[in-house]
C-alpha cells in the first residue's frame, strides 16, 4: 500500500470505526503510571523506562489484532518501508489520532526514525527537576514496547529506542526503530 | 443461502489446536464406518471371544484420541497446501479451500498466524469472508481483548469463554 493510500485509510478508520476516549483522560493516566513507577523504583529511571518498555510490549502482543482487525489488513507487508508507513499511518493514528513522520532511513532500509511533532502522552507533562530525569528518562518508553510486541506477532523483531525528546529540551521527539530479522513460521512438531 | 457447517478449528502460531467445535455430522462419515470393520476382522481372524474385548476395547479408544488426531492431520495439510501455494504462486498468494466428496475446507490465516479452517458440506460458497468475521468480531472481541484471557492459549486456554462460545455458536447456527 503506498504511504498516500495508508494515510486515507487510517484517516477513514479514525473517523469511522474507533471508540474514542477524553485525550486528557489518557494524558493523565499515562502520568499518574509514569509518576508511581517513579516513585516504586525509588527514581531509578534505568528501571522506570524499563517497567514502560515491559508494559508497552504486553499492550503491543494483543494490540495487533485490534489493529488489524480494523484496518481489515489481509495480507502482511511487503517490505519494512510499507511497514514502517502503516505504522505511522494507520496504527498511530487510529488508536492515538497522530501520525508521526517517517524519516531517516538508513541505506539498507533497515532503521528507520519516527518523528512526533505531537504527543498525546506528554501534553502538560514536566519531568521532576532533580538533575537526572532529564537525562536518565524517556517519559513515552512505553511506545517502543507497544511496537516491538506488535511487530513481533506478526514476524519481526525490532528494537525501538527514544534518542530525542522535548520534555529534555531536545527540538524534536524521536524514536528510532531497527528491524532485527524476520522471524521463521514455526512447525508442527515432528509425529512419531 | 443455508449451509451445513461441519466443524471449526483454530490453530495458534505455535501450530497447536487452541479450539474446536463440531455442529453436524457429515452426511456419511467415513469414520463411523471404519473402526466396524476393523473390528468384523478381527472377529474373522482372531475368533469370537478376542473379537469381543476388542469391541469392547477399540472403539472408546479413537473416539478419546480422534479429535486431537483430526486437529493435527488438518493442520498438517493446510500447512502444507499453504506452503506450496505460497511457493507456486508467490508470498501474497492464499490458499483459500479445498473439496472432497464429503466435505470442503476452507482456510483463514491471520498476519498473526492464527488459522482458521472450517469444515462444511462440499457444495459450499467461499466462506473466507465468515472465518475473517468470526476472527474480527468474535476472536478480537471476546478472546484478545478479554483481560482474564492470556496472550498465549497454551492447551486453548481462555478460548473457550461464554462470550466467545456463544457469539460463535449463534453466528454458526445463522448460516445453517
Amino acid at each position: 500500500m503506498s504511504a498516500s493510500k495508508a494515510a486515507r485509510v487510517g484517516e477513514e478508520i479514525w473517523k469511522g470505526r474507533v471508540d474514542k476516549v477524553n485525550a486528557e483522560l489518557v494524558v493523565l493516566t499515562y502520568g499518574t503510571i509514569v509518576a508511581q513507577l517513579c516513585k516504586d523504583f525509588d527514581s531509578d529511571y534505568v528501571q522506570v523506562n524499563k517497567q514502560l518498555d515491559k508494559m508497552g510490549y504486553n499492550i503491543g502482543l494483543r494490540l495487533i489484532e485490534d489493529y488489524l482487525a480494523k484496518s481489515n489488513t489481509m495480507r502482511r507487508c511487503s517490505n519494512f518501508r510499507e511497514t514502517a508507513d502503516m505504522l505511522a499511518k494507520v496504527g498511530f493514528k487510529i488508536f492515538l489520532n497522530i501520525t508521526p513522520t517517517v524519516t531517516n532511513w538508513t541505506s539498507d532500509n533497515k532503521q528507520f526514525s519516527l518523528v512526533f511533532e505531537e504527543n498525546p502522552l506528554a501534553d502538560f507533562v514536566e519531568l521532576p527537576d532533580d538533575g537526572r530525569a532529564q537525562d536518565e528518562l524517556w517519559y513515552s518508553n512505553i511506545f517502543c514496547g507497544v511496537l516491538r510486541g506488535a511487530l513481533e506477532m506478526v514476524q519481526m523483531q525490532v528494537e525501538a529506542h527514544f534518542i530525542s525528546d522535548v520534555l529534555r529540551g531536545n527540538d524534536t521527539t524521536e524514536m528510532r526503530v531497527s528491524l532485527i530479522r524476520y522471524i521463521d513460521d514455526e512447525l508442527p512438531p515432528e509425529d512419531d | 443461502m443455508p449451509v451445513q457447517v461441519y466443524s471449526l478449528y483454530i490453530f495458534d502460531r505455535h501450530t497447536e489446536c487452541i479450539y474446536s467445535k463440531q455442529w453436524v455430522q457429515p452426511a456419511t462419515p467415513a469414520s463411523s464406518t471404519l473402526p466396524s470393520t476393523v473390528t468384523d476382522q478381527h472377529r474373522q481372524t482372531n475368533g469370537t471371544e478376542l473379537a469381543a474385548t476388542a469391541a469392547e476395547q477399540l472403539p472408546p479408544k479413537p473416539r478419546r484420541n480422534k479429535g486431537a488426531d483430526d486437529a493435527k492431520l488438518i493442520f498438517g495439510t493446510v500447512f502444507s497446501l499453504r506452503n506450496m501455494v505460497r511457493k507456486l504462486g508467490g508470498d501474497d498468494d492464499a490458499f483459500i479451500s479445498f473439496r472432497t466428496a464429503q466435505y470442503k475446507l476452507h482456510y483463514y490465516e491471520t498476519p498473526t498466524n492464527l488459522r482458521f479452517a472450517l469444515l462444511t458440506e462440499p457444495g459450499a460458497l467461499s466462506m473466507r469472508n465468515v472465518l475473517h468475521q468470526i476472527y474480527i468480531n468474535l476472536w478480537v472481541e471476546y478472546v484478545v481483548k478479554n483481560p482474564l484471557s492470556p496472550v498465549e492459549h497454551k492447551g486453548g486456554e481462555g478460548v473457550r469463554n461464554e462470550m466467545f462460545e456463544l457469539g460463535l455458536d449463534k453466528f454458526i447456527r445463522g448460516l445453517m
